[in-house]
């Protein structure tokens, strides 16, 4: 009988104590916040936290954590359906539109203001007339160069005027000059690189992937390759044209501002410069790629008002600078737009400036399209590279490929 | 009239020695009832019935009857992956199955050292199929180790043939020689074989160092199994070549335990019997081993179709590697695909119609092949 008692006491404790717990964690708010698995992506959103949303938010009870996720475009789905998603989390551009149908995402409409920020940038997360997400940072593709290599071959550094053919002149002077083992340019089988010249001709993603225009530029492009003048990243055991320019044996690469802190750390004395991605001998323009993820809120959360705080101090004009001054991606918010940085001398605020100046030089295109387009013309780009097919049969395969999506 | 009664009462008793014992039957069951009945009852259930549907995990399911099955059937990757499914199959569990049998008879010797070989020839098994699949990558790369023999190979041929040539003839001239003086010498006579190498080695060196024979200097010819759509003999695409090799190469061993189980089980007396009759090694394989593992084999072949019937992890790796979709896709990865579309919403209703007609296939495939193929039991 004694044991019996002792057992109900024990028991009575357990329940007292679970109890307290709950009420203890009910005093504060948690937002939890969800990105890209990464060192840069979670440092960089760890680093917001500390210095910027902590300190704003303890005088609301209001806690900040943040999960990176891997796998993120597949997790973020399933996280939305069974209703465990972040309050806060990465909207990417290129997933959005299905995200947002989902009717999981909180339109901001009324809750955040959108007036400070690049109205292309809002344009690419305006669905049906509602804005779902705020801009955190963009990207553009630029022209990366080695200036030893070029200056070694004694030949001009790529500028803004270059269009495909004096590009791929110097290029191949730079690559005749130094021998086998060197390259002018890397690149690898990937619409977001390839795009920029796609766009510079005039093509948009509404028309057919065999348009006159667009089987020029793949021409051009995988002609680079096929001529030995470029190089997929992969042959040189690289991961990506950040990788390639690393290696100092490639003269070129086109990349974002995304490469500047990895450069930095990796290849600290490179001297490198950027320009302009060439413009299209025919049409005289340029084309880019606008790369943008931005904030959303989560439609189920339980603390909208926290979330919006937090989404606001995310999307700060303070918490922009800090990016933007770390080289890890520039201010969405117009009136950072002529922040002193970008007068600043030097390999990285010049190159933000030249990436900062592709969102507005000639045909800029976001990088939206679904997936299922993207890796189709992917695929027609490998197997061209690769001398597998011809220009016309991979993007007939591609073409049908899309147009399947439909 | 006594005993009438106690008969009839003996029904009406619930703690009765019958019952009690089939409540002890269904208490251990349980667990394991328990958990088929969720993780795969309802689960089953549930994916039959969003086969039916357009459910995309967010809004309410619509019923929209056969519609999945239709569009799945006239889906031009849905048929790709149905073929890569069955050629995968049939392929890796005939080699397989025939791989893990030789290799468990020569396993079964009495040998020296037979303990390290066992485990040796295990380990592929144990490893993460996910770090074998890049191992296999990189093998298989343009510029991995199998492009390099095969290049060194095409240049190292003269010289290759020349030694052959050379061996084959040395060694036809002793023999003959010594036959032609009445000695009953054997093709494969080890002292004139060891002559025939050790000069067929020398002359090849001479006439290399003469520059007779010279080694080739066609440039290297980077092997493209990987990303490629081309196909090997116009069958069988290389990516999933190199996945069947690879998974033939990680499943023998396993299967080779079974095998090996089986054969501590046959009856040594059978072998010392046919022994006496007369039996070569080879029919005693043939008349007492493979009969005697008839259930054994049943088994492999049946674990063997299911499991290759569901590969995906490996197509999952190749697509990271650039190898094109087409060239690697099986119905499990259709599945996911579906499931995960990446130019929107999941598309369960197909991705669970997939699902379905896959288990169906794989329930139709161990059928033909126990009713025709191999069966449980002995003839």
């Amino acid at each position: 009988m004694k044991q019996k008692y002792a057992l109900l006491a024990a028991f009575g404790l357990l329940v007292a104590g679970a109890g307290s717990s709950l009420v203890s964690g009910q005093t504060g708010t948690t937002i939890v916040i969800g990105g890209r698995d990464g060192v840069t992506d979670t440092g960089l959103v760890n680093d917001l936290i500390n210095k910027f949303l902590k300190p704003a938010l303890a005088k609301d009870g209001i806690d900040v954590k943040y999960t990176p996720i891997g796998d993120y475009d597949k997790a973020i789905v399933n996280q939305l359906s069974a209703g465990t998603a972040p309050d806060v989390f990465y909207l990417p551009d290129n997933t959005a539109k299905g995200l947002v149908s989902s009717g999981k995402i909180l339109p901001l409409n009324g809750l955040v203001s959108g007036t400070d920020f690049i109205s292309s940038l809002n344009q690419t997360y305006t669905f049906g007339g509602k804005l779902y997400g705020i801009v955190k940072d963009f990207n553009t593709l630029a022209t990366y160069y080695n200036k030893d290599l070029f200056d070694q071959a004694k030949v001009a550094y790529p500028n803004d005027k270059d269009d495909w053919n004096t590009f791929s002149d110097k290029l191949a002077k730079v690559q005749k000059a130094l021998g086998t083992g060197y390259y002018g340019t890397c690149f690898p089988a990937d619409y977001a690189r390839f795009a920029a010249f796609a766009y510079g001709t005039g093509w948009k993603p509404t028309k057919k992937v065999t348009d006159p225009s667009f089987v020029r530029a793949f021409q051009f492009y995988t002609d680079l390759v096929k001529s030995k003048v470029a190089v997929q990243p992969s042959t040189i055991s690289a991961g990506w044209g950040g990788d390639c320019i690393k290696s100092g044996k490639v003269a070129t690469a086109f990349e974002g501002a995304w490469a500047l802190g990895f450069l930095r750390d990796n290849a600290p004395n490179l001297q490198y410069g950027t320009s302009l991605i060439p413009l299209d001998p025919t049409t005289k323009r340029r084309g880019n790629l606008l790369f943008s993820v931005a904030w959303a809120i989560n439609k189920g959360t339980k603390n909208t008002d926290a979330a919006v705080k937090v989404l606001n101090l995310l999307t700060s004009k303070a918490a922009q600078e800090y990016v933007l001054e770390n080289g890890l991606a520039l201010p969405s918010r117009k009136s950072l737009q002529a922040n002193a940085y970008f007068k600043k001398s030097g390999a990285e605020p010049q190159a933000n400036n030249t990436v900062f100046r592709g969102a507005s030089s000639g045909n800029v295109v976001a990088f939206n399209q679904p997936p299922v387009f993207t890796d189709a013309v992917n695929e027609a780009l490998k197997s061209v590279m690769d001398g597998t097919s011809t220009v016309d049969e991979a993007l007939k395969r591609a073409q049908g490929k899309i147009d399947q999506i439909k | 009239m006594a005993q009438a009664s106690s008969q009839n009462k003996q029904p009406k008793t619930f703690w009765n020695e019958k019952n009690r014992e089939a409540l002890a039957a269904y208490g251990f069951l349980a667990p394991f009832v328990f958990t088929i009945v969720i993780f795969f009852g309802y689960a089953f259930v549930r994916t039959i019935y969003y086969s039916f549907t357009d459910y995309d995990l967010f809004k309410t399911p619509n019923f929209v009857g056969l519609d999945n099955y239709k569009n799945i059937l006239t889906e031009q990757l849905f048929n790709i992956a149905l073929a890569n499914t069955l050629l995968f199959s049939l392929i890796v569990t005939t080699l397989q199955t025939i791989g893990a049998l030789v290799l468990a008879v020569v396993l079964n010797q009495k040998l020296r050292g037979m303990l390290f070989f066992r485990t040796a020839y295990y380990m592929p098994s144990i490893t993460s199929s996910v770090v074998i699949t890049l191992i296999f990558i990189w093998l298989f790369r343009p510029t991995g180790i199998f492009s390099f023999v095969l290049n060194w190979f095409g240049n190292h041929s003269s010289l290759i043939l020349t030694f052959l040539v050379v061996g084959a003839l040395l060694q036809a001239a002793q023999v003959m020689y010594d036959r032609s003086k009445g000695y009953p010498a054997t093709a494969f006579d080890p002292a004139f074989l060891f002559t025939s190498v050790l000069v067929g080695l020398v002359i090849t060196f001479i006439l290399n160092a003469l520059n007779i024979v010279r080694v080739g200097d066609l440039p290297a010819q980077p092997l493209n199994w990987i990303a490629t759509r081309e196909k090997f003999l116009g069958i069988i695409p290389y990516p999933l070549l190199v996945i069947i090799i690879q998974n033939t190469f990680t499943t023998i061993p396993t299967l080779m335990l079974f095998f090996l189980a089986g054969l501590q089980g046959v009856s040594k007396s059978l072998y010392e019997a046919s022994s006496i009759d007369g039996a070569t090694p080879q029919e005693q394989l043939r008349y007492i081993t493979i009969p005697a593992l008839r259930p054994v084999t049943f088994y492999v072949v049946t674990v063997g179709v299911i499991g290759t019937l569901q590969m995906f992890d490996q197509v999952s790796i190749f697509e990271g590697a650039n190898a094109p979709l087409e060239s690697t896709i099986t119905l499990a990865f259709y599945v996911f695909k579906k499931a995960f579309d990446p130019s929107g919403l999941p598309k369960i209703g197909l991705a669970t119609a997939g699902a379905i007609f896959l288990a169906v296939i794989t329930t139709v495939m161990v059928m033909i092949q126990r009713r025709f193929v191999v069966s449980d039991t002995g003839s």
